[in-house]
């Protein structure tokens, strides 16, 4: 009777497995177990802090010491690291007047006023039967501003609609005889032009406009051409789903949605060589990508952001196996398509447009990790026997075979952090492998980038864990619609805030969004990451390129413990009538701790029957 | 920073002249035209517990507005009221005014007025100016927004605190109003924070205990 240690690597977390061998029965006892983050970059002499902690903490659950243990088998980790970045393709510039986007958050009034912009001020040359737009800037109490227009009006001066500069709206519409649209919060009010025709709408609560955001509509108000009617086009989108708006028409009024120059990637393949723009959007790139796949390496345009991101894998690499640059390829990239929060330029009420961008996640593998030095040193700090066992797919096979209910042929998804891994093993025993760009740390990047948080750290906790509204101090209500009560009283810093509900505390995001949207935007990102790559690791690896010709996928890595990414891919992927679920690694791990049971189970077998268990 | 006898006695004649030497129903006394200092406060009595849900109820400590009219930078009531007022209707939401005679402490005056906000919502404003917004089933010593350093808070923040507190009203999730934070303020104000604290203290009324106010501004 001994005991066998498994230690398997990850990129984030280091996982090792404590068993009882009984050599003559041929039988394994798993006693215990340990997790600990992966310290330092995976494949370095840092992660040994990891693995003594791992180590420590398995052990002193069954009082063990170093001495007891005869072996500790070490995975073969694939040297695969992957890192994500972001381009804006797109720039949205106001040459003049309009205002775009601009959605305060309490317009004033209700309806549609048409007429002449002019200050407040100059109110007195107007005379009975002038339609006019009031422009009243901040230094205008409202109580005055308001007593001014009832006299206007009362003198016959048609008053249809005004701008102001402060958070005024609803206190100016409030004191009115008559009701009339007015938008508020336009900070650089000095720039609209004056004595121009202007449009102000402001609908009712929970509506949105319907003349201002109608191309005919604008075309209606201000009487244009088909010509001109073309070019107020964009003006009109960019209306579409706002509460309140204005158009001021100048002749050289324009707004435009300009391409911003975002830098070219060049794509080689075994079957040619692709180069594409990153401005032509993630399905382009992803089509071409495809189409020339396998994929030998993939460089950036210098000077830009992919291109930067690209260089940066490939030397942290480089670093860490000690290999040459030029011997580092890309071997596969994910892009997707996203929306960036950006302010508009040229904009009068610091507006923001949702500009489109497209993330890109890198992958980079190399022939092999250093990972002779780790097991010396792990030998000295132990005293005890460290072998190199096993390549990490086939590990991972061993242990995932361990879930109750699987049987070959079957694949697994090793869903991590930095990539997106698959191994498929046939009834022969034939063992295919794939790894991906794209995973956890994508996801991430895209909510943060999405909600406009400037805060990975929140967007990593609301891509982990489930939201709700804190309703009042003893009830929230969780993003399905129940509702807990609570008999204690919640913090007051959680009160009327999304939050989320993390392991043993409750974060509050202090944002304008609703839960809805953030929700939404979670779903999304981890649709566009997860199940796309399930479905484009299944096509390459499945020898027949046929999804439907495999029963079992089983998902593992720590993304796989994620609250819903099991059940996204398993919905995409009953659609091929696939068995597919999160693994139960000994019918008691979940789907941690694969590739250290298999580092264990292996150890009876010979190396070259490794699946055979 | 020293503070010697002579600069303590400075402070409180100061605040002194500061006051004004009205009593508290000021129906018979004459504005001026200007907007500052021109608050009119009626007291209607017993304050009734709200029933309306789109109400946020400001408490106001018993001296000020009519016995004390400044705070300690010298920012009129008038024009502080106001601003909470206004940012409250800027959000559709009702403002109702009470005067608080049990207690001048900021928390438990939010706290007493969040109790009969229909909406569960009060504010509670000292007339040092002081400022915080409460709820209704919160403990009496926490908050759901403390502004601590009264002498950093401009008229444009009390605004901003009126239209958080509706916002809240109404469930939504507001940004916190953000506040400077000035190490030296505490120990520059310290001394005429308490002195006008002690003065605001002295016009408590337990038989009053908390009453309706009526404003208007002229």
């Amino acid at each position: 009777m001994e005991y066998i240690v498994g230690v398997d690597i990850g990129n984030s977390t280091t996982e090792v497995a404590v068993a009882k061998i009984f050599k003559e029965e041929q039988n394994i006892d798993f006693i215990s177990h340990g997790i600990y983050k992966t310290t330092g970059l995976k494949g370095t002499i840092d992660n040994i802090e990891g693995i003594i902690r791992s180590l420590n903490s398995a052990l002193k659950k069954v009082d063990l010491n170093y001495d007891d243990i005869e072996l500790i088998r070490l995975n073969e980790a694939t040297p695969v690291i992957g890192d994500v970045a972001m381009e804006t393709i797109t720039e949205t510039v106001i040459t003049e007047s309009t205002m775009i986007g601009h959605d305060p958050w309490t317009p004033g009034g209700i309806g549609l006023g048409v007429g002449y912009t002019i200050k407040i001020n100059n109110i007195d040359s107007c005379t009975a039967g002038d339609d006019v737009i009031l422009i009243i800037p901040g230094d205008v109490d409202f109580a005055d501003a308001a007593e001014i227009i009832n006299k206007a009006i009362g003198r016959g001066v048609n008053v249809n609609g005004a701008v102001a500069q402060k958070d005024d709206a609803v206190l100016i519409v409030n004191r009115l005889d008559k009701q009339i649209p007015v938008i508020d919060e336009v900070k650089y009010i000095d720039k609209i032009p004056l004595a121009k025709k202007a449009a102000v709408e402001v609908a009712r609560p929970g509506g949105t406009i319907e003349k201002l955001s109608n191309p005919y509509g604008i075309a209606t108000i201000f009487e244009l051409d088909s010509e001109d009617t073309k070019h107020i086009f964009p003006v009109a989108r960019s209306l579409i789903g706002n509460r309140s708006a204005v158009v001021i028409r100048t002749p050289e009024g324009d707004i435009e949605e300009r391409k911003i120059p975002a830098g070219k990637i060049t794509i080689l393949g075994d079957r040619g060589k692709s180069e594409i723009g990153v401005d032509t959007g993630a399905d382009e790139i992803m089509d071409s990508l495809e189409k020339i796949q396998p994929i030998k390496d993939v460089t950036g345009e210098s000077g830009t952001n992919v291109g930067g991101m690209l260089d940066r894998v490939k030397k942290t690499m480089s670093t860490v196996t000690d290999q040459p640059l030029s011997e580092i390829k890309i071997k596969d990239i994910l892009a997707v398509n996203t929306f960036v929060p950006k302010k508009v330029t040229g904009g009068l009420a610091e507006e923001h447009a949702m500009e489109n961008a497209v993330g890109l996640a890198a992958m980079v593998k190399t022939s092999q990790l250093p990972m002779q030095k780790i097991a010396d040193r792990l030998e000295e700090e132990t005293n005890v026997e460290v072998v190199i066992a096993g390549v990490e797919a086939n590990m991972a096979i061993l242990g995932a075979l361990t879930t109750p209910g699987t049987e070959k042929p079957l694949v697994i998804l090793d869903m991590g952090g930095g990539s997106t891994d698959a191994a498929m093993v046939t009834s022969k025993d034939k063992v295919y492998t794939t790894h991906l760009a794209g995973a956890g740390d994508m996801v991430s990047l895209l909510i943060n980038i999405e909600l406009g948080l400037n805060d990975l750290k929140l967007a990593e906790l609301i891509k982990e864990n489930p939201l709700a509204k804190v309703e009042s101090v003893f009830h929230i209500r969780h993003e399905d619609g129940t509702v807990k009560f609570f008999d204690q009283a919640l913090d007051p810093k959680l009160f009327g805030r999304v939050i989320i509900l993390a392991d043993d505390e409750k974060v509050p995001i202090h944002s304008d969004h609703s839960l809805d949207r953030i929700r939404q935007v979670r779903r999304e990102a981890k649709n566009d990451v997860f199940v796309r790559n399930a479905i484009r690791a299944l096509e390459r690896i499945i020898p027949t390129g046929n999804i439907r010709d495999i029963d079992f996928v089983v998902m593992v890595g720590g993304s796989a413990k994620d609250f819903e990414i099991p059940t996204l891919i398993s919905n995409r992927l009953s659609e091929y009538s696939v068995v597919a679920g999160s693994g139960n690694i000994r019918g008691v791990m979940g789907p941690r701790n694969a590739v250290a049971t298999g580092l264990v189970l292996s150890y009876l077998e010979t190396e070259g029957s490794v699946i055979n268990g | 920073m020293q503070l010697n006898e002579d600069a303590i006695r400075q402070i409180v004649v100061d605040v002194l002249s500061g006051m004004s030497d009205q009593g508290s129903n000021s129906e018979t006394k004459s504005y001026s035209p200007d907007r500052s200092g021109n608050m009119v406060l009626r007291e209607t009595g017993r304050a009734s517990e709200g029933r309306d849900n789109d109400e946020v109820v400001i408490a106001i400590g018993p001296a000020f507005g009519n016995k004390l009219s400044k705070t300690m930078i010298d920012v009129s009531h008038s024009e502080i009221l106001r601003e909470i007022m206004a940012g409250i209707e800027e959000e559709g939401i009702k403002a109702r005014i009470v005067k608080n005679y049990i207690t001048a402490d900021v928390g438990f005056m939010g706290h007493q007025a969040a109790k009969i906000s229909g909406s569960g919502i009060g504010i509670g404003l000292q007339s040092k100016g002081t400022i915080l917004i409460h709820q209704k089933d919160l403990n009496p010593l926490a908050n759901l927004e403390l502004f601590p350093q009264a002498p950093l808070v401009d008229l444009a923040t009390y605004r901003q605190i009126g239209k958080n507190a509706a916002r809240y009203a109404k469930g939504e999730n507001p940004e916190p109003v953000t506040t400077k934070n000035d190490q030296m303020a505490r120990p520059k104000y310290q001394a005429i924070s308490a002195v006008l604290y002690n003065k605001e203290v002295k016009y408590l009324d337990a038989d009053k205990k908390v009453v309706e106010v009526e404003v208007s501004f002229k």
